[in-house]
């Protein structure tokens, strides 16, 4: 037992995430043409607009049912939101935000657009403290226009036009598909003003998402409303990050690598529950600490992957 | 016949720093029982350096440094030699006392001294000087005054604020392009990578042989572990890594055969306050003739300089130097921050990882920064039921008496309540 725990505490985490990485993309892109097929419900960005996706990405069925009358809604319909959401949270709770740091194709891909950059020699841009606070926020703006749009159109005030009105704007919609040969997302819906408005958005927002992500990892993540949707239930999943503040140096080792600049991981010493809204739970941070179990990911009670001094010495680089 | 010749002002302070130097190595050698063969190498190296003047870094530009927050990462990087200029000696001291207030702190009246008696075996081309305390601080401009070039470096006063590492990241990056430019050379992404790798071993060697002292068996004494961290402050790094080895492989026969320095009921100590540089041990030596060891440091002579290591994400120039600077500066516990719930938080794990039975807090007399912080840190340990001394002390030679009495009486209590508890 002592003996596996070394093994997975001495684990070179960028070679493993890579794989699972892989994996994933090449299941939730090209999974159709394995014939298989996970469901509606996936906590992901897994765009059903590509028609070989081996699931869809929830928010889709989430804003089509709550876009519903609202009669409708308030009666049997709504038992459907219910379940649906249950369904979503079956995933959820295995994995918690590891969805978006081990599975979700999209952001699979920005990490790729990220090696890209580290080869040609590149380095990274970051966000001052200031611009975080105000950015990281934009999710939760997202995430309102997932729930309250439909809404509104249940009630009868913003017609059909308007109908899954995130995915109309979402980026995932665009490249999904491209990653499969189909470029035929890549238009702006003239049919009307607002579909107009919401697909030119969404052409942007794909631009955007290859060149922010070049400079800037995990960009989208910081603005994805399927995140902000992970946090409010992240207390409720069987995985945790968390920290033992009197373990901790303050050092800022685990900030220096965090992806998503979370300042909390590195200053925070009160809290034990360590997952932020922004985080991917890429457990990089687990990777770069070198105090004794300091930072932990732990499985229910069960100390899954923890900061060791010897796990650190070996992924920098320090020879023995 | 026989030549007389009288004695030179400056081999009159080297014969009283041998003096000083030997005294400190012989009581090492002499008066502790089961001495480390494998720590003549370091004894030697004292004794080489500062009774024989001896000089290691002949050939190589030697770059001084005022205080632990110059990065010898990025020293290294250049193929030049860091040289920690933080002085422990009396004969200093009073060199010194002529020059500054005579309240300073005997630390940085000594390390003036060395600079006014411009006696050095590794003297060194330029001196970077960091704006930590406020005396080291000024002793930049009294040290220029002697012909030498000081540079002072920006360091940031408080260490919470996104302001502070930003301007120290940016401060690190001026340091070393201002290195660069004075050593003629540029910086490469291997050579920087190198050095982050070599200094990362050094500090994982130190890490090692605190895993000896965290086992209820203690096979290397508390005054060992200062020389031989000190001596990172001036030694070859490549041979200071050789030596430490050698010790290492050791602790690990003595282990096996169960060779300590201390008793069982000896009280295991937690050091902290104004950092011990040789010779100046006197406090750690009483400490440990008195029958307790000294389980772990929290002083910049020490543990603050080998605890934290730098992570890296992305092995590029840009990336490392941040995470040096962020590393020098974050994860500092110097008492001249501002706010220092670090400092406590670092003793109070010291003290559980080490299962301490008391802390001794040592402050110069002048060390005004550690003088002050003294009040929070023993409120804190009385809120966590640690036992603490509080000593104040200075580098003369007398003294002794009284201070002795107060360590040996807290020892004694701290014995008591270990045998009570059995």
């Amino acid at each position: 037992m002592q003996k596996i725990k070394k093994i997975i505490n001495n684990m070179n985490l960028q070679k493993v995430r890579f794989v699972i990485q892989l994996f994933s993309f090449i299941l939730f892109v090209y999974g159709g043409y394995f014939a298989i097929d996970l469901g509606s419900k996936l906590p992901i960005f897994a765009c059903p607009y590509n028609g070989e996706a081996a699931g869809a990405c929830y928010l889709i069925p989430f804003q089509h049912q709550l876009s519903m009358p609202a009669q409708i809604l308030l009666g049997g319909a709504g038992i459907a939101v219910i379940t649906g959401l249950l369904g979503f949270l079956f995933w959820f709770i295995f994995l918690n935000k590891g969805w978006c740091g081990y599975v979700c194709p999209f952001g699979t891909l920005q990490d790729w657009l990220t090696y890209l950059r580290k080869s040609m020699g590149i380095r990274y841009s970051t966000y001052s403290q200031s611009q975080f606070e105000k950015l990281s926020k934009v999710k939760y703006i997202f995430l309102v226009i997932v729930i309250l749009f439909p809404l509104l159109m249940g009630v009868g005030l913003l017609g059909g036009e308007w109908s899954a009105a995130f995915c109309q704007m979402c980026p995932a919609r665009i490249i999904s598909p491209t990653l499969n040969g189909d470029f035929s997302q890549w238009t702006i819906d003239f049919s009307t003003k607002t579909a107009m408005v919401l697909t030119t958005l969404g052409i942007l927002f794909s631009g955007l998402f290859f060149v922010g992500s070049f400079v800037k990892k995990r960009f989208f993540c910081f603005f994805c409303p399927m995140s902000a949707l992970h946090y409010i239930f992240s207390k409720f999943s069987i995985v945790q990050l968390r920290k033992e503040g009197s373990k901790c140096t303050r050092c800022g080792d685990c900030y220096a690598v965090c992806d998503m600049q979370i300042k909390d991981i590195a200053d925070n010493v009160t809290d034990v529950n360590i997952l932020r809204d922004d985080c991917i739970l890429c457990l990089k941070c687990v990777a770069a600490c070198p105090e004794e179990d300091a930072l932990h990911f732990d499985i229910l009670n069960f100390r899954a992957f923890s900061s060791t001094k010897e796990g650190f010495e070996k992924r920098m680089g320090i020879k023995n | 016949m026989t030549k007389h010749s009288i004695e030179t002002p400056k081999e009159k302070q080297n014969r009283h720093k041998a003096m000083e130097a030997i005294n400190t190595i012989n009581t090492m050698k002499d008066e502790f029982k089961n001495p480390i063969a494998a720590m003549d190498a370091f004894y030697e190296l004292y004794e080489d350096v500062y009774c024989k003047q001896k000089a290691l870094h002949e050939d190589a530009i030697k770059v001084g440094t005022m205080c632990i927050q110059i990065p010898s990462e990025i020293i290294y990087a250049f193929d030049a030699v860091p040289i920690r200029l933080c002085n422990g000696f009396y004969t200093d001291d009073e060199i010194g006392s002529d020059l500054l207030p005579q309240k300073a702190c005997p630390l940085v009246k000594a390390t003036v001294g060395h600079f006014a008696s411009g006696n050095f075996s590794d003297k060194p081309h330029f001196v970077y000087s960091p704006t930590t305390c406020d005396q080291k601080t000024k002793a930049g401009a009294t040290i220029e005054g002697f012909g030498y070039e000081v540079i002072d470096v920006d360091f940031p006063r408080m260490k919470e604020s996104e302001i502070s590492r930003e301007y120290f990241r940016q401060s690190i990056k001026e340091f070393t392009v201002d290195l660069s430019r004075r050593i003629g050379k540029k910086l490469t992404r291997k050579r920087l990578k190198n050095a982050v790798h070599k200094i990362g071993y050094a500090q994982s060697l130190y890490h090692k042989l605190c895993e000896y002292r965290k086992k209820e068996h203690v096979t290397i004494s508390g005054n060992d572990m200062f020389f031989i961290t000190n001596a990172f402050f001036f030694d070859k790094i490549d041979s200071w890594t050789e030596k430490t080895q050698r010790v290492l492989e050791e602790l690990k026969q003595r282990e096996k055969e169960n060779i300590t320095v201390a008793a069982k009921v000896s009280p295991r100590i937690v050091y902290t306050g104004s950092p011990p540089i040789f010779p100046n041990y006197k406090i750690p030596m009483l400490i440990e003739q008195s029958d307790a060891v000294i389980v772990a440091d929290e002083t910049c002579s020490s543990n603050r300089m080998f605890n934290d290591m730098v992570a890296v994400d992305e092995w590029n120039i840009y990336g490392m130097l941040d995470s040096i600077a962020d590393k020098y500066l974050k994860a500092c516990t110097c008492p001249i921050f501002t706010k220092n719930d670090d400092r406590i938080r670092r003793i109070i794990d010291l003290v559980k990882t080490y299962s301490a039975d008391g802390v001794i807090y040592q402050a110069f007399a002048g060390c005004t920064v550690y003088e002050l912080e003294q009040r929070s840190v023993l409120e804190a340990m009385e809120k966590a039921g640690i036992p603490i001394l509080y000593l104040e002390s200075d580098y003369s030679p007398s003294q002794g008496g009284q201070l002795s009495t107060r360590v040996e009486a807290f020892i004694e209590s701290l014995k008591m309540k270990k045998r009570k508890q059995g």
